[in-house]
């Protein structure tokens, strides 16, 4: 990679220009981690002095606050849910319309269209499509299909909440995450299959020996993909519910933005939100081991 | 959608003339039956994506007494546009939009040229630790956006950008320089050598050659990466929430939030008028140019 492709150039050149993107992604990305990552150690309210308290907030967060490990696990059950929605929903659907004859563009856009839409907007839609008073779309689906005893508040009750607020960001994403994963089915060799199907092999056969491993690849990109944006949820969660009721919505990464933005505690919320990244980064590692040791299997 | 899709993709599946004849009768009745049943499932799944958005638009142009008292999933009884003009009076929707687009062009202005410069300086000049580099940028890539605002809080408040454009074009490009500058270099990689090569005999240096011969060559992938990432630029929530504190400066996101009134009471035919005019440049936007746009994203993942 590190070969040329001109043949003459000077270090002021190269220099010229990498340092312009590199200030600013100092600036807006490297400089902030190293900063969170300092600002973890000290107890801070943006007023009074800073104060060293070395790996205090960190075993606060780990032993002395519920409401962390109720945001972690509420995050892992976001996580789940986005991925179940979007992965599973993306990989349907691509299988799908790789077998449809004509339309494929039409429901290609279509499926898409949420993605376009803001996470405020999204979030005015679903408040009305969960709303008990007057009754929204989901109760009224419910009455219709004789399930009416089911109705309720789904954003106030604890049991419900997690999931209500999960299933937008999933229905928002999956259109993007099939894109991805229909393209890389659109190249998986056709004589393959032929060759699979023509020895007798079933659809699902097909499936596990031939397409999926062919897109594995592409499928462990998106997997991370989806895992680390699902782990950064916020808007949805934040503008639906505010974490509520109780705790019962509450994710990290909310957390951590209340611990800043509402309790000005500076400090603690750092040492949260280098957890966030911690956490993403053990995600993608765990992902391409998983997937890959599958591979090899 | 044509063009690109026929030059990626492998003979049609399953269909061919030549398949029919080889195949039993009841194998092809099988087929049959699939096809039907997948363009049913398909069909109601697209129904499930698109019905909420159709609804917003219905609902927009309802009374308010039929919203409160009716059958959501009615047509209105009759058809109003005061939604759209109390959406106009309630909130500061012009403004809103007006802010939107300075901080959706400045951020697409930053992510292309440096975008562009970096993959130039990386891809086609190449120099020492250009590996490094690139495996700075990736962290860009992984880590959540939330790291930086505490950080980037602290450090607007001591210079004074507190509650400016600028406070959220800055996050906005530099968390999506990255992927800008991975989209630039893998197409400069395409770029024969001998393009290069020629300009330079000819006496241009790296100045010249970037301007004159990698930026013309580089509209259409500008073009993705400008339609993309409006998309996340146009709808940020997140960025603006936290730095931006005068209504002045609020974006459409924030300025949808202005709709939920004293207590919690919400207009909310109003607010679906305001949401449909907010969305709808952006959805007609997709709607026409969705090739390009469907493309990019596209590339953007499979070729990682």
């Amino acid at each position: 990679m590190s070969s040329t492709m001109l043949p003459s150039r000077s270090k002021t050149s190269v220099l010229v220009f990498l340092v312009p993107p590199l200030l600013l992604y100092g600036v807006a990305v490297l400089f902030p981690i190293l900063q969170s990552l300092f600002l973890s150690f000290f107890k801070w309210d943006g007023i009074t002095d800073m104060r060293f308290v070395g790996f205090d907030n960190y075993a606060r967060m780990f032993v002395g606050d519920d409401v962390f490990w109720t945001a972690f696990f509420n995050s892992l059950g976001y996580l789940v849910i986005c991925l179940v929605l979007q992965l599973g929903g993306a990989l349907v659907v691509a299988s799908l319309l790789i077998s449809l004859r004509r339309g494929r563009e039409l429901v290609k856009t279509l499926y898409l269209l949420p993605a376009v839409i803001s996470t405020v907007a999204i979030a005015f839609l679903f408040q009305r499509i969960y709303s008990l008073e007057p009754v929204g779309l989901l109760n009224q689906l419910l009455e219709w299909v004789g399930l009416g005893g089911l109705q309720q508040a789904w954003l106030s009750n604890v049991d419900t909440v997690l999931a209500a607020v999960s299933i937008p960001e999933g229905w928002r994403f999956t259109g993007l995450y099939m894109l991805i994963i229909y393209a890389a089915l659109l190249a998986v060799p056709q004589e393959l299959e032929e060759a699979a199907r023509l020895d007798g092999a079933n659809w699902w056969q097909v499936f596990t020996k031939i397409r999926f491993p062919y897109i594995r690849p592409v499928w462990i990109t998106t997997t991370i993909i989806a895992a680390t944006y699902a782990l950064r949820g916020f808007d949805i969660p934040y503008l639906l519910t505010n974490g509520g009721p109780g705790q019962a919505s509450e994710l990290l990464t909310t957390y951590m933005y209340k611990t800043a933005f509402t309790h000005t505690d500076y400090g603690y919320a750092s040492t949260i939100s280098v957890f966030i990244v911690i956490e993403c980064l053990i995600a993608v590692g765990l992902i391409i081991l998983l997937l890959r040791r599958k591979a090899d299997a | 959608m044509t063009t690109t899709q026929t030059a990626i993709a492998p003979p049609p599946p399953v269909t061919t003339p030549v398949e029919h004849e080889r195949m039993p009768r009841r194998r092809r009745q099988r087929l049959n039956v699939h096809r039907t049943l997948a363009t049913v499932v398909i069909a109601l799944i697209v129904i499930v994506q698109v019905y909420p958005l159709a609804w917003l638009f219905i609902t927009s142009v309802r009374t308010e007494q039929d919203f409160a008292s009716g059958n959501p999933f009615a047509l209105p009884t009759e058809i109003t546009f005061d939604n759209y003009a109390r959406a106009f009076e309630t909130g500061n929707l012009g403004l809103n939009i007006l802010n939107s687009l300075v901080v959706t062009l400045g951020a697409n202005l930053l992510i292309v040229l440096l975008g562009m410069m970096a993959a130039y300086a990386l891809q086609v000049l190449g120099f020492r630790f250009s590996r490094v580099v690139r495996a700075l940028f990736l962290i860009g890539i992984i880590v959540p956006v939330q790291i930086a605002l505490v950080p980037l809080f602290i450090d607007y408040s001591s210079v004074n950008l507190l509650d400016t454009y600028q406070s959220m074009i800055i996050p906005l490009a530099g968390f999506a320089l990255p992927m800008s500058i991975y989209l630039f270099s893998s197409f400069y990689e395409y770029i024969p050598r001998e393009t290069y090569e020629a300009a330079s005999i000819d006496g241009a240096g790296p100045y010249r050659i970037f301007g004159q011969i990698t930026f013309p060559l580089s509209v259409n992938t500008i073009v993705t990466i400008v339609l993309v990432n409006s998309i996340f630029i146009w709808n940020d929530f997140i960025f603006a929430n936290t730095f931006v504190l005068s209504d002045d400066l609020k974006t459409i996101p924030l300025g949808l939030q202005n709709y939920i009134g004293a207590m919690g009471n919400v207009d909310w035919t109003a607010t679906f008028a305001a949401v449909c005019i907010t969305i709808t440049p952006l959805l007609l936007v997709f709607l026409v140019l969705n090739k390009a746009m469907i493309y990019g994203l596209e590339s953007g993942a499979t070729k990682g």
